[in-house]
Order: C-alpha cells, then structure tokens, then sequence
C-alpha cells in the first residue's frame, strides 16, 4: 500500500513537473493575487483601522491649551502627528493644500492667542460668580479651531478627532477654571497654600476585546485578511487541475489500466489526493512567507499568526483536504475537463465572494452575511481570522473545523455515489 | 492435475440500465491454457463490455466467470495479478516520457526495484524503442505509443493477456511488429491471450481459435480453417459477413 501509495506520488509530482502551466497557475497567480491585493487594500485599511493615520497640527498658540492639544496629538494612537509653529509661516499658507494633495488625512489649526482667549473667558466667568452678577455672553469670545479634512477621510475618524479636541479643551478650561477659584479662594480665606488640579482622571476606562485569551489582539489590516484570504483561495484553486486530472485519467483510457492495477483503486487515487494536499499546505506556507518577510519590505505590516501554530497548521491541512474533497467531486461528476474547470473556476469565485475573500464579511449586508455560511471559504477564513486576529485557540475553531470535514464527508460520499452508480450503469 | 482452462465464461448476461437491448445474452466460452483466441464482432456486438467484465470494470447482471479457476466477482485481486492489460486506448501518461510510464507500473505491479530498469530495458529493446525512451510519450508515432501500450501490459509477465484492438489505426509494418511479437509471447511462455479486433484478415493470421459475436450472443466459434472450410468461405471475412448477415435476417 506504501509503495503503491509513494509510487502514485512520485508520478503525480513528474506530472506536475511536466505542466509548466499548471504550476503557474498553483503557485505564480496566488502570490502575485496575495501582493496586487494586499498593496491595494492597504490605504483602505488603513482608514479602516484608523492607527497612524497622518494629521497635522499647525499650533499657533503658545499657551496651555495649544501644549495640552499637541501632547495630546502626539499620545494619540490613532495619529501619527506632525507639528508646525507660527514660525512655519509658509505650511501656515498650505496646509489646505497639504491635505488636498493626500500628504495628511487630517490639519488641525489651534490659532494664535487661544490659550489667552480661554483664559479670558473662564475669568469673565469666575467674575460673574464671585460678583453675583448676570453673565453677560456678548463679552465671551470664541477659539475658533478649524479642522481641514480629507474628503475620502472617513466620518468616523473626523468625529474622533473633533471629540478629541473637546475633550483636550474642556480639561484646560477646566483646569484654567480650577487655577482662578483657587486664587480667588485664597484671597477670600487669606490661605498661602496653592491648590493644584489633581494629576489623575476621575474616571478610568477599562476597554478589552471580547476574546477568549488574554494574549495581545492582533489589529485587522489589509495583510492579516489577505493572506489567509488568498491562501484559502488558491488553496480552493487546485479543484481545477485535480478535476482535470481525474476526467483526463478517465477519458483517455488510463482509469482501465489503473483500475485493473494490483490493490485497491482508492490506493491509486489517494496518492494523487495526498499530492494535492501537499500542494495546498506548501501554498499556503509560501504566502505566509510573503506576509512574514516580504510584505513589511514593501512598508507593510508584518504578518501575525498568532501563538497558535498547531492549531493554524491543523486549519490548514483540513482546508486543503476540503479543498481536495471539492476537486474529487468535480473529477468525478463531470465528464469533461472543460466542464469541470468553468464549473469548479465560478462556483470558487461565488464560495469566495459569499466567504468574505474579496470583501470583508463585516462590510457585507446583512442578508449577505446570512448567505455566507454556505460558503466552505467563510468557515476556512472564519478560522484563521480566529486564530490570526483574536489570537484565538483549536476549541475556539472546533466549528469551523467540524464544518470543513463535514464538507469533505459530503463531498467524498457523493463522489463515490456517483462512481459506484457509474459502474453499475456502465 | 489443473484445469486446462484459463477463461471459463458461463451464461453471462448485461444488460446496461436505461438501454432495452442486452449488450451480452447468456453467454458462453472457454479459453484453453497458451491458446489465442479473436474475439470479432462487428460494432456494439458487446466485445468490449465482455472486455471490461473480464477486467473487472463493469459488473455482470448473471452468469459466471473464471479466470485460472479464480472466480470474477470474489477473486478480483487474485486475477489482477494474472492478466495483462492492453485498452484500445492508449492508456499512458502523455507527458511523461515512456520510462517513466513503465516505471510507474512496474512500481504499482510491485515489481523489485532492482529489476525495474533492466526490465523497462530489455522491453524497449524488443521494439526498437530503447534510444528514445527519454521522450515524452505525446511525441511518439501511432505505433511507437501502440507498443509502449502493449509494453505497459506485459511489465508483470501475465499469464493472461486481454489485448482490445491492440493494433487499431496502425500501419501494415507496425501492426507486424506487433502481432509478430505477440506470437512470439505466446509460443514461448504459453501466454494465453484474447484479442477482440475488426481486422479480419489478422485475426485469421493470428488467433488458433475466433469467436464471432454479435447483439451479445456468441454465434459461432472454432479454428479460422474449419469456420471457412463449414461456411465454404475463401477468407474469414466472408464467413464473418455471412454469419452476421443470417443473424439479421
């Protein structure tokens, strides 16, 4: 069985060798699929993620609010800042432009004086309260901060950044707020001892993600959903030379001389089904490759795949196998190669475009979302998303798993339904 | 003492589903040990479906078969070990060259590593192939890939050889090459062989005993001298075209 199982691999391989076309196809496409896209959906990603995005912020000011603004900014994680000051003069003139032409999402102009301004109204303020007297608004002047966004910016990111800067301004006016009535205080009650604003917030905020380990999330990007996407579909790509492969051994007469070789018939098949799940793994281990040492050469994120690994090889090995599953059927059911790789080409391009490889699943409509689990790609790439992102564990993919082999069960017992029914027929 | 038989067919009936005519009615035959047998019939007369039986491809609707006294349904493994194949079609990997065909079933028949290459060897010898045996097979002539087919159904030196049309769409020189050598095997190690083909004229050469069917029976067999001599007939041709003419009438 050995023998025969290692013979049928040894020939399936020279087959390979010898269809040059094939192996394009196999390895060459996927890897120039996994670059073309992930270089595309990059920027897209980016905006999606909203970390790094380029801001920049013309500080005029040279008081407390424009400093607590830029310290702000430069904590701010979904922002990688670049500050001008007044003497800037020439970026004060562009910084429209600067956004205009895509060099930053987003400019912040504090302008000049506005700590002053500030400083002026909270003690108009203080003055009407410690004087019992009527507020009069008219005398209140307004810091008018402009915002200039990019218009592809997405609405999301533009409300953080305003919400930010409330936020920065309400503490500082605060903060100014709480300086003044302590003086005045102080003078009331004759007390020397300066009250200063406590350093810590009142509130704290916890936030985590709903994920079952306590290990690091690792953030979605265009590289994290590429190479499990694309590895998932070249992996589902290999029905069409495994289908043409079996309806070839079939129409040109070698399934006679096969089936009337020594040993059972599935020992001849099962080498060349086992190839073509060596062929699946080794794809996707090239394209994790690529994610893990090329792609950040290209100024992309490095790939990460979790502190699973025999978890993520286990995936792998089930996604090719189901893949395998998929192209015995097609081989199977159909009568010509022909047949078989249009049929096998779309219906991949349909499972794949309901499985979440081309779009996210997220930003799918509802009803879309609905149709996706009939898709063997949505299971394959729910489980490395999993795996990669929420740096889940097995027990965490165990349904992703039971529906890809329940898949391969289908699709091995309706091929040899189908094999069984043609001998009888035949 | 063994049975000097080496195929016995007894009442074998197909019928294939969806189809009302039965592609073997109640057949019988028997192959002796070291004879060579032509099985003509003109086509559709159901030679290949009695091929495919006896290579165990299609499963017969009654009747019984034995080869070697093996039985067909519950011996298969048993008889696979025994008998050569040769399809009509040219049953090799096109793009592999015709080493590494005949390596391929060498390795599947179980064949000794040690004796692969000198066997593959000596075979290509026998036809005059051993220079181009490097070239993928979808570069050789029609009779180059004829004698790789037949090559690829002796690797494992079968006592039984099924040749279906082995010859087919050949030219006169190949097709002696072919058929001489077959002779040979047969003369020198008593390989039993049944051999369906249209050429008649061959067949009357080659075959010690023919068998003409016809819409799944088995009209007439015996010697192609005295089927010509019973129908008074100068070739067996004019014997096939009388036997087949009186079963449709």
């Amino acid at each position: 069985m050995i023998q025969r199982l290692w013979a049928t691999l040894v020939k399936e391989c020279q087959l390979l060798w010898r269809d040059r076309k094939g192996l394009v196809v196999l390895f060459v496409l996927p890897i120039l699929l996994v670059f073309i896209m992930t270089l595309i959906q990059h920027e897209a990603y980016r905006s999606l993620n909203e970390t790094g995005v380029p801001v920049l912020l013309i500080n005029d000011d040279n008081g407390v609010l424009g400093q607590t603004i830029q310290r702000a900014f430069e904590d701010f994680e979904l922002c990688s800042v670049t500050v001008y000051n007044d003497e800037q003069s020439s970026v004060k003139s562009s910084y429209v432009d600067l956004v205009a032409s895509g060099e930053y999402v987003v400019a912040v102009h504090v302008p000049e004086n506005a700590t002053s301004v500030l400083r002026q109204d909270v003690k108009l303020i203080m003055d009407a309260i410690t004087e019992d007297e009527k507020l009069d608004s008219t005398l209140l002047k307004q810091v008018e901060i402009e915002i200039v966004a990019d218009p592809i910016a997405r609405k999301s990111f533009i409300m953080a950044i305003g919400s930010g800067l409330r936020e920065f301004i309400a503490s500082v006016k605060t903060r100014i707020l709480f300086e003044m009535m302590s003086t005045e205080l102080n003078e009331i009650s004759g007390n020397q001892n300066k009250l200063t604003f406590p350093a810590q917030d009142f509130f704290i905020f916890n936030e985590y993600y709903a994920v079952s380990g306590e290990d690091d999330v690792f953030a979605p990007n265009a590289v994290q959903h590429n190479i499990p996407a694309w590895a998932i579909f070249s992996i589902f790509f290999i029905i069409i030379p495994l289908g043409a492969s079996i309806i070839k051994e079939r129409e040109n007469g070698l399934i006679t001389r096969l089936r009337t070789l020594p040993g059972n018939y599935f020992s001849i098949l099962s080498g060349k089904l086992l190839l073509f799940t060596i062929i699946g793994c080794i794809q996707m281990a090239i394209i994790v490759c690529i994610g893990l040492y090329i792609l950040p050469q290209l100024g992309l994120p490095r790939l990460q795949l979790g502190s699973n690994l025999g978890a993520f090889t286990l995936l792998t090995i089930i996604v090719a196998i189901s893949a395998v599953a998929y192209g015995l059927f097609l081989g199977t059911f159909f009568n010509s190669a022909p047949q078989a790789s249009i049929f096998g080409g779309i219906s991949v391009l349909i499972f794949s475009a309901l499985g979440g490889i081309w779009v996210p699943l997220n930003i799918m409509p509802d009803i879309m979302q609905s149709i996706s689990i009939v898709s063997p790609l949505n299971w394959s790439l729910k489980g490395f998303y999993a795996l990669m992102i929420q740096n889940a564990g097995l027990s965490d993919i165990l349904y992703c798993i039971l529906m890809m082999l329940l898949f391969t069960a289908v699709m091995v017992c309706t091929s040899w339904f189908i094999n069984v029914n043609r001998c009888l027929r035949a | 003492m063994s049975s000097p038989i080496a195929i016995n067919i007894s009442n074998l009936t197909k019928h294939y589903l969806k189809e009302q005519n039965v592609a073997l009615n109640n057949l019988n035959l028997e192959i002796v040990r070291g004879e060579v047998f032509g099985l003509l019939g003109p086509n559709g007369a159901g030679k290949t479906t009695l091929f495919s039986i006896l290579c165990g491809l299609v499963k017969m609707n009654s009747g019984k078969v034995e080869i070697e006294g093996n039985d067909i349904i519950t011996q298969m493994e048993r008889i696979k070990k025994i008998i050569g194949i040769v399809p009509q079609d040219i049953a090799l990997y096109p793009t592999l060259s015709a080493v590494e065909n005949l390596q391929y079933f060498c390795r599947m028949h179980g064949i000794r590593k040690s004796e692969i290459t000198s066997l593959i060897k000596w075979n290509l010898s026998l036809f005059g192939l051993l220079g181009v045996g490097k070239k993928p097979i979808e570069k050789y002539s029609g009779g180059m890939k004829r004698s790789i087919n037949l090559i690829a159904g002796l690797l494992h030196d079968p006592g039984i050889l099924l040749l279906d049309e082995p010859t087919v769409g050949l030219d006169v020189q190949n097709k002696r090459k072919i058929m001489s050598h077959l002779k040979d095997l047969n003369k020198k190690k008593q390989t039993t062989i049944l051999y369906t083909s249209h050429d008649l004229e061959q067949a009357e050469i080659f075959c010690d005993r023919v068998g003409i069917l016809n819409e799944g029976q088995l009209l007439i067999v015996g010697r192609p001298a005295e089927l010509r001599n019973h129908f008074q007939a100068g070739s067996l041709e004019e014997v096939f075209v009388k036997v087949t003419q009186d079963q449709c009438r």
